[in-house]
Formats: C-alpha cells, structure tokens, sequence
C-alpha cells in the first residue's frame, strides 16, 4: 500500500520542468542571490566595483539568454503556467535592458552607498525576475506571485535614501497604494475564478466563449476588479494620483527603472489578459479602456502643466503616455497590439535621457527642479542637445521616434474604428508641448532678469559646480546622448523595432485568434 | 451551506478593509486593513475552490498568504526606518511630495 501511495506522490510531484528555456529566469534569480552573498564581503573594491558588476553580468547574461529565444515556435512551461513567446521575449528584453540602464544611472550614486550595494542590486534583480515571469504568465497564480515579485522589492527600493524622508515617504505611498492595487486585482481574479472555475488564460477564455458567461455578473464584477488593479500599477487615471507623489521622493535612477520597467510588464500582463482570457468579453471591457484612456491622457498633460520638479512632471507626462498606450490595448488587435509594444520600446529609448540628465544635475547639487536646467546649454552643450532631443521625441514631433509611435497608434485606432481616441491623442500631444518645450526654453534661454546683479561670481560658482557634474559623470553623458541618438535613428529608420513588435504581436494573436 | 453566504462574508470583510484603509490615519493600521482584504479574497478563493471542487483556489490562497507575509515585512520595515527618522506616523502628515497647486486643500 506505501508503495502504490509513493507512486502516486512520485507521479504528482514530478512535472516536467523545461531548465533549458526557464535558464533566463533561473539567471536573474541567482544573480540576485550571488550579488548578495559577494556584498557580504568587506572592502571597498567589493561594495564599489564588484557588487555592480556581478549584478550586471548577471542581467547582461538573462538578457542574451532571452534573444536567443527570439523567433523560436512558442513554448509552454511548467505544466502551462509560463509561456515563452515573442511578446514574453520582446518585453523581458525591454525590462532587462532599463535594469542595465538603471544600473548604470545608480552606479556612482549616493542610494546605492546608503541602501547597501548588494541589498540595492539584489532587490532590482528580484523585481526584474518579477516583471519578466509577469509577461510570461497564463495562470491567474503565476500572474499573482510575478506582479508581487516585482512589486515588493520595488517598494523597497523606492524608501532606500533611508535617510532621506521624502524616499521613505515616496516608499511607504507607494507601499500602500501599491497594496491596494494588488489587493483589488487579486479579488477581481478570485470572482474570475469563481465564475469560471480555472487559473489558466485559456481555460478561462475558453469558458467564457462557451459556457455563455457574458452577462454573469460575478464574471463582470471580477473583471472590472481585475482590470482597475491593473490600471493601478499601470498608472491609468482615475488610478495614478500616487505616480507623481512616488516618482519624485524615489531615488532617480528607481523613478527612471520604474517609469519604464513597470510600463512595460504592466502593459504585457494588460494585452495578454485583454486579448486571451477576456477576449470574448471584447465588448464589456473596450468601451471602458476606452474612456480611461481618454481620461487618462487629458489628466496627464494637464497634471504636467506647471509642474516646477522635473521627476514630477516626467511622472504625469508618464500618465499621459499611459493613456496613449492603452489605445493599443483597446482595439483589441494585431496592430494595437504591435502599435503598443513599438510606443513602449520607443519609450524606453526617450525616457531615459531626461533621467541621466537630472540625475547629473542633483549631484551638482541642483535639485530636480526646472530652475537646475537654467544655463544648461552654455554650461554642457552635449547634455543639453541631448535633452532637447529627448523632449521633442516625448512631444512626438516628426523625425523623432515618438511620432513614429504615435502615427502607428494612430494607424491602429483608426482601424480599430476608435478614430474619436486618435483625436484625442493628438489633443493630448499638441498640450504636451507646453511643458516639455518648457524644459527646452530653461536650459538654452539667457535668464534675463538677474544678470545685472553680481554677475560674475554666481555664474562662476554656478559654472564650476555644474561643470563638475557632468564632466565627472561620463556613464550619464553616454547615456543621454545614446538615447538621444537612438530616438532619432528609429524616427528616421523604424524598421528594427517595428520587426521586434510585429513578431511580438504575431506571436500572440495569431493563437488566440 | 449555500456557497453564497461565504461569497458574502469575504464581500462584508473587504468592504471593512477598504472602509478602514479610507478613514484610518496611520500607516500601521492602514496595513491591517489590507491584510483584512487580501483575507476577504483568500476566503472567496476557497469558497469558489470548495463550490468547483478543484484545489487550484486552495492552492492561490497559499500562495496569496507567503505574498501576504512578505508585503507586511516590507510594511512594517519601511515604517521603522520612517519612525526611526523622526517622521510622524500619520498619513496626513506625509505632504512633503505633493502638487504645488493642491496646497489649500488640507490645510
């Protein structure tokens, strides 16, 4: 009798587990591990250098490791809970990648020295682990544990100036509103499992389409609590009124991770959910994205206006590029889809530049503010042409990567038959201007009503500190210039990326539907 | 027992958390009105698990409680370090990070 209960429990406890295609996954999470047990050791040599530089091999490894992947057929994982597509592979490099730049933003900063180098690295790692099985997830438990795997340690990271109350502030907001996103979108899926009576994607899409489940409304109820969760990770209005409050308190190179990272794998879970699980629902939930991605982009552009932190403003100009993503979603095809997974490489490419660029002038010891970019452009040219660059591609002028973005959203919402969205879009861009021109005009403008006073001596000292700050600073100035450069290679010559988000697009919808 | 009865005590607790978590000014108890909901929702796990006869629900509940255990941990670490910093342990005080323009409104 043991023996035939040993066989039972030999057969039940042993799935398959696929090593070879979880060894990206596998990588991040011991790299996580490894970068903590290095830190343990004392020195200088350690905590400087090679702390950093395990944490990065072991993101630059996953990130191989998942372009590998690329174009291969599609694979299911661990008895169906993780699907390796290209979506899956298309946004873990994304995530993978604003780590790297993350990393790099951190390297010489002052949280990586407060919070612990390896406790720093170590957290960032175990949030991309998140976010990458999040985008690979089909099952409602898998979708839980990744949105909390990323979601804890950024908590953390985002209190890890400890000494600096406005870090811990911005942590315990986000910990809370965080939580209560989670929570909400946890009792939407427990309600979507109750109507249908399984966690997987398929199943439960399955069971909508047949079991004629479209008016029930414990389904319904589920649902919208699934997708207000959603929105409150995603920072789509009437949810986001924590991004900015969280944004400016976290430390800069954390707000630069998070505006990208969390983006991306919140958007991935919100396309594969929208276009497997609840596609039949398709006409419940679209009118309802609909109107919060209106509402969205017009409460962020306004949000930004007048905003004097610049993380501030990049936060609500975040919202507002929330709402344009979201048109993608609400169309609820191939090319929204695509049109979603291009504006958010694109954003990665944008929205990094401004990041390295505040983060040298908070260590030059001017702030965040608007006021630290006046005389930018006498004081550091190359910084400022990258800027510039940066903000016309946010505002979505031609030639840059952002109006490519959004002429394919455009394109999507058009044929989505959402063309009332396209207009709002392009509203939404032509206020946006507003502020990031806003930007542009205080770092080349002559400040002109303070030049009688002592000119000489504030310009000097102004000048030497700031000269400083970029000069000491080569890995910040890389950054932002390669941002910049890219921005405007993919707006003249977008066909890499695009090839990146059609395969992404391709490989989901070609299943579901 | 009818399955709904369940359904509704985990609606009755959640609606309590999200209750407290509106009104309820520091940040502890803000945290134990979260764990009240992230309960309410392991409840209607296992009363939709027990209606549909599979354990897929008891098992996200397991999974829900180690999440649940983890985010408290990292709850009460943030507010030691607040504590620990002199900071008022009150929501409403924590208003250095805010829009410019909202300043009438509370005080």
């Amino acid at each position: 009798m043991t023996a035939a209960a040993l066989n039972v429990l030999g057969a039940a406890t042993s799935p398959p587990i696929e090593y070879e295609t979880l060894l990206p996954f596998l990588v991040l999470a011991g790299g996580a591990v490894l970068t903590l047990i290095v830190s343990m050791f004392p020195g200088r040599f350690v905590q400087r250098a090679l702390t950093p530089i395990v944490a990065t091999s072991g993101l630059l490894a996953s990130l191989v490791l998942f372009a590998i992947q690329l174009n291969e057929p599609p694979e299911l994982l661990l008895s169906g809970s993780l699907r390796i597509d290209d979506l899956a592979v298309v946004f873990s490099l994304l995530i993978i990648t604003a780590a790297l730049v993350a990393t790099v933003l951190a390297w010489r900063g002052s949280t990586v020295r407060e919070a612990g180098s390896g406790e720093f690295y170590a957290l960032l790692l175990s949030a991309v682990l998140g976010m990458t099985l999040l985008v690979a997830s089909q099952n409602l438990v898998t979708l839980f544990l990744a949105l909390e795997l990323f979601s804890i340690p950024l908590y953390v990271l985002c209190g890890a100036d400890l000494r600096r109350n406005r870090s811990l502030e911005s942590g315990v907001k986000y910990l809370i509103i965080g939580s209560l996103g989670s929570v909400t979108l946890l009792y939407g899926l427990a309600f979507v499992f109750g109507a249908t009576g399984s966690t997987g994607y398929a199943e439960i899409g399955k069971a909508i389409a047949t079991g004629n489940l479209a008016d029930d409304a414990l389904l319904l109820v589920g649902v919208g609590l699934t997708l207000v969760g959603v929105a409150f990770k995603a920072s789509i209005a009437p949810f986001h009124q924590w991004t900015p409050d969280v944004y400016e308190g976290a430390p800069t190179p954390i707000t630069a991770f998070m505006s990208v990272a969390t983006k991306a794998a919140t958007f991935g879970l919100l396309l594969r959910l929208t276009g497997e699980a609840f596609l039949p629902l398709y006409h419940d939930w679209a009118p309802l994205l609909a109107v919060l991605a209106a509402v969205t982009i017009l409460v962020g552009n306004l949000g930004a206006l007048g905003q004097e932190s610049l993380k501030r403003m990049l936060a609500y100009s975040g919202v507002a590029q929330a709402g344009y993503l979201l048109i993608g979603v609400v169309v609820g095809t191939a090319l929204g889809a695509r049109a979603t997974v291009f504006y958010l490489l694109v954003y990665l490419l944008m929205n990094v530049g401004p990041f390295a660029v505040i983060i040298s002038r908070e260590r030059a010891g001017l702030g965040d503010g608007l006021t630290g970019m006046r005389n930018l452009g006498r004081e550091a040219p190359v910084m400022a042409w990258s800027m510039t660059i940066s903000m016309i591609t946010l505002a979505g002028l031609p030639i840059t990567a952002g109006f490519v973005g959004k002429l394919f959203l455009i394109e999507s919402a058009i044929d989505g038959r959402y063309a009332w969205l396209a207009v709002v879009l392009v509203l939404g861009s032509a206020l946006s201007l507003a502020y990031y021109l806003r930007v542009v005009a205080a770092m080349w403008m002559r400040p002109v009503a303070k030049r009688t006073g002592r000119p000489g001596r504030v310009a000097a000292v102004a000048g030497a500190a700031t000269e400083g700050g970029a000069g000491r600073f080569p890995e910040l100035v890389a950054i932002a210039v390669l941002a910049a450069l890219a921005s405007i290679v993919i707006g003249v010559w977008p066909q890499p990326l695009l090839d990146l988000a059609t395969d992404a697009a391709e490989a989901f919808f070609s299943l579901s539907n | 027992m009818d399955i709904v009865w369940y359904v509704a005590l985990s609606a009755v607790i959640f609606s309590i958390g999200a209750g407290g978590l509106l009104a309820r000014r520091s940040p502890l108890v803000m945290l134990l009105c979260l764990e009240l909901m992230l309960n309410a929702s392991n409840l209607a796990l296992i009363a939709f698990a027990r209606m549909w006869a599979n354990v897929d629900g008891q098992i996200f509940a397991l999974v829900v409680m180690v999440v649940a255990a983890c985010e408290v941990v990292v709850g009460l670490g943030i507010i030691v370090a607040l504590y620990r910093n002199r900071v008022a342990i009150d929501i409403d005080e924590l208003d250095s990070l805010r829009d410019p323009t909202e300043g009438a409104i509370s005080d």
